[in-house]
């Protein structure tokens, strides 16, 4: 028997532990974290028998970084410059190779990650003009500019206006005197717009944007190397990069391939022609033979019927994980906020130091709070259920309260008279009585449950917020649709039957 | 029987008390009123007596038995009780008010039903579908029936009822004085009632007791406050209500 249970843990632990079949590749929310993302586990599957699971639109460095940290994902693409600047929170600019081996080393020492070599190109800020431009026919570097641009005007993203090493320090070193008048700050979408209709000459761009290639513009060489080097690497987590030693060779296959104009158009593929990031990176490695499989994608540009017809697999699956992620939550959330919720209104003096915790709760903005719970949490389901159980707590906790609280005391009293004990009070006139403010407080926690749900999947948790934020970053509105509707048809939905089922409970003697 | 001895309630130290070192009993299958102004410290008597207040000092029995030592709702069990505004469930039917501690209590169905039909004709109610009706659906008097009807569901012997007739017209006021008459005369029960009415004290208390302040000024017989009034102002207390 003893001998059994043995067996069978030391089954569990090396299964766990030592043959790893799975590995979790994580990204970043915007559309070449996507496409790197999908290229290596394209390589995985097809070279190895590991199971790949994406945790795909992860919302921001912080939470990336995080999750690879504590082990919820096992390896996502990153730039040394974000690793440099961000994580290490360093500011000296060094030369890229030096930028390299500084974030390589101390990642390293400091949490065991491991940063690939370069996979190439370099995505950093540029400065862009129309290809069509004569004035700049013959300006290949910025330096050429140097004391000649007083008359044109150039826009930039509002962040590289106000950071030091961006419009101040750049303008400085290459002597680019722009007349005040002729600056503006614009949202990065809008600038592209403004240098096609000619509004403005010059503008600062991420160096491999799709859109650089859709508007025809071209990029001046960055000859006094100001901005700093954003080179991507994989980063691989220290487990894995112990337990599964192909996955170094598979990632060396991709070092050094990619060169700054295919990333651009790799990511004008998928920004413009609206083809899945998984595509695009497919297609590359065909072309670069790295890959043997063949695989077929549907067509972007079928008929609505056609595009829900090839999603119909993925949207019940986000919708199951939506589902969970609300209802499991308002479940658990709704029963230990009605037991709180009536506590405090025979513990007053708790009310008073409930409250404002759980408003304080409440203003937290809901990407901070996924934030906060990362480090306690990793990434996934669990966190975001914590994030949503929390914000529900108010006006469920709220309600309870205030309904059971604004119920006449002489009707208390007057069951009480008739001689019902604390509980029966509680059960037959209390609740009952406090329903309709208890029936709104879940329908206001159900609508904010299921909108904030939305932003589990920053969260590699899934939902149907999924698409909406992989469509938002590849500007992909079918995407977004396809999150968005069903959302708020869900909200909807949940209203009405939750209407339903207060209009069943609630007495007729206490219905206006 | 309801006996009270040297019963006091203060709410706070600092203001006077509400009822004032007041001492009284009322015997076995009798009916006492008390009447007073407003604010004398009646409906806080009463909630003494049923154990929904506690006395600040003073002793307390309802058929012998002290209330000390009593679970305090099984002391209110035993007690019926007629609250001042009829103080029904507004989340409940009719028939719901009236059956809820015999429901608590388990009882037969069949029995509860057969209870309540008796009720309802005490109070005058039997015609239409009251019973499926809530409360909203009912007028300030017809609550008050059925406040009385909820008292008397359980049998109790002894009867508490504050204010029960205020909102009716004579005639209802007229037939329910009847029925309780007759309850007290062939069920032996004791009843205290609260009124503000002198005309409806002196015609069903067998015994009345005038408070004023917190304190009782005189308690006696219907004719002990008609031909000795103890001083002028329960004279003129009685005058000029019974003038009207
Ligand atoms: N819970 C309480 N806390 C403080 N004071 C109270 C409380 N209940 C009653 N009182 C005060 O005690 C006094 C007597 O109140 P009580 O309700 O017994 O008057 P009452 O004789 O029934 O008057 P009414 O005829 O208006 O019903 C009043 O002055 C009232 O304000
Ligand atoms: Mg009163």
């Amino acid at each position: 028997m003893i001998k059994i249970v043995i067996i069978i843990l030391l089954g569990q632990f090396s299964l766990n532990g030592i043959c790893r079949d799975k590995i979790v590749i994580g990204s970043k929310n915007f559309t070449e974290s996507f496409i790197l993302a999908q290229m290596l586990a394209l390589l995985i599957e097809d070279s190895t028998n590991l199971k790949v699971e994406k945790k795909l639109g992860l919302g921001g460095t912080k939470v990336a970084f995080d999750a690879l940290k504590n082990g919820a994902i096992d390896v996502y693409p990153d730039y040394s410059g974000t690793g440099y600047s961000m994580i290490l929170k360093k500011k000296e600019i060094l030369s890229p190779v030096d930028t390299y081996q500084i974030v390589k080393k101390e990642f390293t020492e400091k949490w065991g990650i491991n940063w690939s070599k370069s996979l190439g190109f370099n995505n950093t800020y540029a400065l862009a003009v129309r290809k069509n431009d004569a004035r700049f026919e013959k300006i290949k570097k910025i330096s050429q500019l140097s004391n000649k641009v007083e008359k044109l005007k150039y826009a930039a993203p509002h962040e590289f206006m106000e950071r030091q090493d961006g419009h101040r320090g750049f303008s400085q070193s290459y002597s680019l005197n722009f007349a005040s008048n002729n600056i503006t700050a614009m949202q990065s979408g809008l600038m592209y717009s403004a240098i096609e209709d000619a509004n403005v000459d010059l503008i600062i761009v991420y160096s491999t944007d799709g859109r650089i290639k859709n508007f025809n513009l071209k990029l001046l060489e960055d000859d006094k190397s100001f901005f700093p080097p954003y080179q991507v690497s994989y980063l691989v987590g220290k487990k894995v990069y112990d337990d599964i030693p192909a996955l170094r060779k598979i990632i060396s296959k991709l070092e050094g391939v990619i060169s700054e104009k295919e990333m651009i158009n790799m990511n004008y593929q998928v920004d413009f022609y609206k083809k899945s990031p998984r595509q695009v990176a497919y297609e590359f490695l065909k072309k670069k033979q790295l890959i043997d499989l063949d695989f077929k994608f549907a067509n972007n540009t079928d008929g609505l019927f056609a595009y829900l017809k090839s999603k119909k697999q993925y949207l019940v699956k986000i919708l199951k994980e939506h589902l969970i992620l609300s209802f499991g939550t308002l479940f658990f959330s709704f029963i230990i906020s009605i037991l709180v919720g009536i506590l405090l209104t025979r513990y007053k003096y708790l009310a008073k130091i409930t409250f404002p915790f759980i408003n304080t709760i409440q203003t937290i903005p809901s990407l901070a709070l996924l934030g906060f719970l990362i480090p306690i949490f990793g990434i996934g389901t669990i966190p975001a259920i914590v994030a949503l159980f929390l914000y529900s707590l108010l006006p469920l906790i709220r309600n309870t309260y205030v309904g059971i609280q604004s119920i006449d005391k002489d009707l208390i009293e007057a069951a009480r008279g008739v001689g019902l004990t604390n509980f029966q009070i509680l059960k037959l006139v209390e609740i009952p009585l406090a329903l309709p403010v208890i029936f709104a407080g879940l329908r206001t926690a159900s609508v904010i449950v299921i909108g904030t749900a939305t932003l589990a999947a920053l969260i590699g948790a899934g939902g149907l917020g999924d698409p909406i934020f992989r469509g938002v970053a590849t500007v992909d509105s079918k995407l977004i649709l396809l999150g968005a509707i069903p959302a708020a048809l869900l909200a909807i939905i949940s209203d009405k039957v939750f209407a339903l089922i207060e209009s069943r409970c609630v007495s007729d003697g206490i219905k206006n | 029987m309801i006996k009270v001895n040297n019963l006091t309630k203060s709410f706070s130290q600092t203001k006077k008390p509400a009822v004032d070192d007041i001492s009284f009993e009322v015997e076995s299958g009798k009916i006492a009123c008390i009447i007073g102004t407003s604010g004398c410290g009646k409906t806080t008597t009463l909630k003494m007596i049923n154990k929904l207040v506690t006395p600040t000092s003073g002793d307390i029995y309802v058929n012998s038995l002290s209330c000390l030592g009593h679970d305090d709702v099984q002391w209110r069990r035993s007690i019926g009780y007629v609250v001042q505004k009829a103080g029904l469930l507004p989340h409940l039917n009719v028939f719901d008010n009236i059956s809820l501690l015999a429901n608590i209590k388990k009882r037969d169905k069949k029995q509860i039903k057969e209870r309540i039909t008796y009720l309802m004709n005490i109070i005058n109610m039997q015609d239409i579908d009251f019973l499926e009706r809530y409360p909203k659906e009912l007028s300030g008097g017809q609550q008050q029936r059925v406040g009385i009807a909820r008292a008397l569901m359980e049998n109790p012997s002894v009867l508490l009822m504050d204010e029960p007739f205020g909102a009716l017209d004579p005639i209802t006021r007229g037939s329910l004085h009847e029925e309780l008459l007759n309850l007290n005369r062939e069920l032996k029960k004791t009843i205290l009632i609260v009124t503000h009415d002198i005309s409806e004290a002196f015609k069903l208390g067998d015994q009345i007791i005038l408070m004023d302040n917190g304190k009782i000024i005189q308690s006696g017989s219907a004719d002990d406050f008609r031909d000795r009034p103890v001083n002028l102002m329960v004279k003129n207390f009685i005058q000029g209500q019974l003038n009207d």
